[in-house]
């Protein structure tokens, strides 16, 4: 059992600098939550603070109902794998992952049970006897794994741990912490910037900016019903395309072209008529045929579909369109929105069904 | 030492460094040097500038080298720097009677005796403990990597 729960977290360093603002989350057990968020949104601190590598300045960090905000790092039962893998270059495979335990002075055959079955876990068996510097980047990663893995430690923190990876390698690597989270069951806690990771590997994403959590949900949640635009623009890979429009009693108006409104998307915006809002559609919620004129600036062929990149109106667009597409510049792709997202212009959050009432 | 307990240890040496063997075979090294340091500094004159002390240092290079490398060899569980070490312990034994012991019973018109009572007793116990580590190492290592040796047999037999 490892719940992890963090009341009003703040980090401000020395210097005044504010990291982390009222960071609040609940950690149930077995979960792995993403902590994501462009570099400098305060992830990799808050995971610092929760491993206790840095002070929490105010607020309380709770380890199964116990508060351990001020208990130092070798006694919070966690184990962290860095970005840098940070082994140990003269010893072998073996002996980085049983050092933690030699360290506690743990039976030596109690030891080698632990880090063989590590091993096998991380398909690493073959390589125990193996320097660091004679295997790839990613059974390096697997080692800073194996190591965090015999400790058996309550929750596992990951601070990047793909970033130093190949886009193949990272894919690979990334599956591979996702069996072994699915094998341990652990508590796990991952910080990235790369949403892609984010998506795939998270049962909850928290979603940071600027040190302030921007939402906390599913992936789904986050994908599907940003709360904001920095969620909208950050989550979704090309990103949601934005506009300025006018609400008017059944269309959208951006001056150079109009969006027609269902009922249902009319009585949401009922509230904002004559005000400007902005308009959120993700590329793969466009569709080939419809009302509006999309001008090809240029397309990129992924196989499956096809990214083209142009103007609607004066507004730049991306639209992922299905299949393979061969479009040149100036061709004009009648297109139509099949999902939009609104947001509030001035407080930038979504606008939604219960905020409207 | 249960049988798991025992299975166990023999199945961790895949993984380990022979260090008990490798240590001791260093510390022989270590008590080589203590040993002609005390010998060369001694201001004995015409004794020693004789072909005995070329030789001398010629056999401290030779066993430096040697011992330094059976040891990075019984650190891997190579059985036949076992033979080595054998050799050289015993050869730290036999040294004893070469040089300590006929210094310790000439005595020099123009300097006395030439190894006194303390420094012959002090050099003695530099080469027995050198020659008792290399012995040591020799059979520790020699055992461990015979076992070792005959457990991977097994494994790959698939017993």
């Amino acid at each position: 059992m490892a719940q992890l729960r963090l009341e009003h977290v703040d980090k401000i360093y020395d210097n005044k600098v504010q990291a982390v603002f009222d960071f609040n989350l609940d950690v149930k057990d077995g979960e792995l939550i993403v902590l994501v968020g462009p570099s400098g949104c305060g992830k990799s601190t808050t995971l610092r603070m929760i491993a206790g590598l840095e002070d929490i300045s105010s607020g309380h960090l709770y380890l199964d109902g116990r508060d351990i905000t001020q208990t130092p790092a070798k006694d919070r039962d966690m184990a962290m794998v860095f970005q840098n893998y940070a082994l140990y270059g003269h010893m072998t495979v073996y002996e980085n992952m049983a050092f933690s335990l030699t360290l506690r002075r743990e039976n030596p055959n109690v030891i080698h049970k632990k880090v063989l079955a590590a091993a096998e876990i991380l398909d690493l068996t073959s390589q125990l006897n193996k320097k660091p510097s004679q295997l790839s980047g990613g059974q390096r990663q697997r080692v800073a794994m194996g190591r965090s893995i015999v400790r058996n430690p309550k929750v596992f923190l990951f601070d990047e741990p793909l970033s130093n990876l190949d886009a193949k390698l990272r894919g690979a690597t990334r599956r591979e912490i996702l069996l072994l989270h699915k094998r341990l069951g652990a508590t796990m806690l991952y910080v990235t910037h790369d949403q892609t990771e984010a998506l795939t590997l998270a049962d909850r994403i928290v979603c940071m900016s600027m040190g302030h959590v921007q939402q906390v949900g599913t992936p789904l949640e986050l994908y599907d019903t940003p709360a904001n635009l920095f969620v909208a623009s950050f989550i979704g890979l090309p990103p949601m395309n934005f506009f300025d429009v006018r609400v008017a009693e059944d269309t959208l108006s951006a001056g150079d072209f109009s969006v027609p409104l269902t009922a249902e998307q009319s009585a949401l915006l009922a509230g904002y008529r004559g005000r400007e809002i902005t308009l959120g559609v993700r590329p793969e919620d466009i569709t080939e045929g419809g009302p509006l004129a999309l001008r090809v600036l240029t397309n990129e062929n992924l196989g499956m579909s096809t990214l083209v990149h142009g103007h609607l109106g004066k507004s730049r667009i991306t639209a992922k369109l299905r299949g393979w597409k061969s479009f040149r510049e100036n061709d004009t792709v009648p297109i139509s929105f099949q999902k939009m997202h609104f947001f509030d212009k001035e407080t930038t959050n979504a606008i939604r069904e219960e905020a409207r009432q | 030492m249960t049988a798991e307990n025992k299975q166990l240890r023999l199945d961790r040496m895949r993984f380990i460094k022979n260090k008990l063997p490798a240590n001791l075979a260093l510390l022989a090294i270590l008590f080589d040097v203590l040993y002609f340091v005390s010998v060369y500094r001694s201001d004995v004159r015409d004794y020693y500038y004789t072909i005995l002390i070329g030789a001398s240092i010629l056999y401290n290079l030779v066993f430096m080298l040697a011992c330094f490398l059976s040891s990075e060899g019984i650190k891997n569980y190579k059985g036949r720097y076992a033979l080595l070490l054998l050799a050289l312990g015993a050869g730290q034994f036999v040294r004893i009677f070469i040089l300590p012991a006929r210094a310790h019973g000439t005595v020099l018109k123009k300097v006395g005796t030439v190894m006194a009572d303390g420094q012959y007793r002090y050099v003695v116990t530099c080469l027995v403990a050198s020659g008792i580590c290399c012995l040591a190492a020799a059979i520790v290592g020699g055992v461990r990597s015979s076992q070792l040796r005959r457990y991977q047999a097994a494994m790959e037999a698939g017993k």
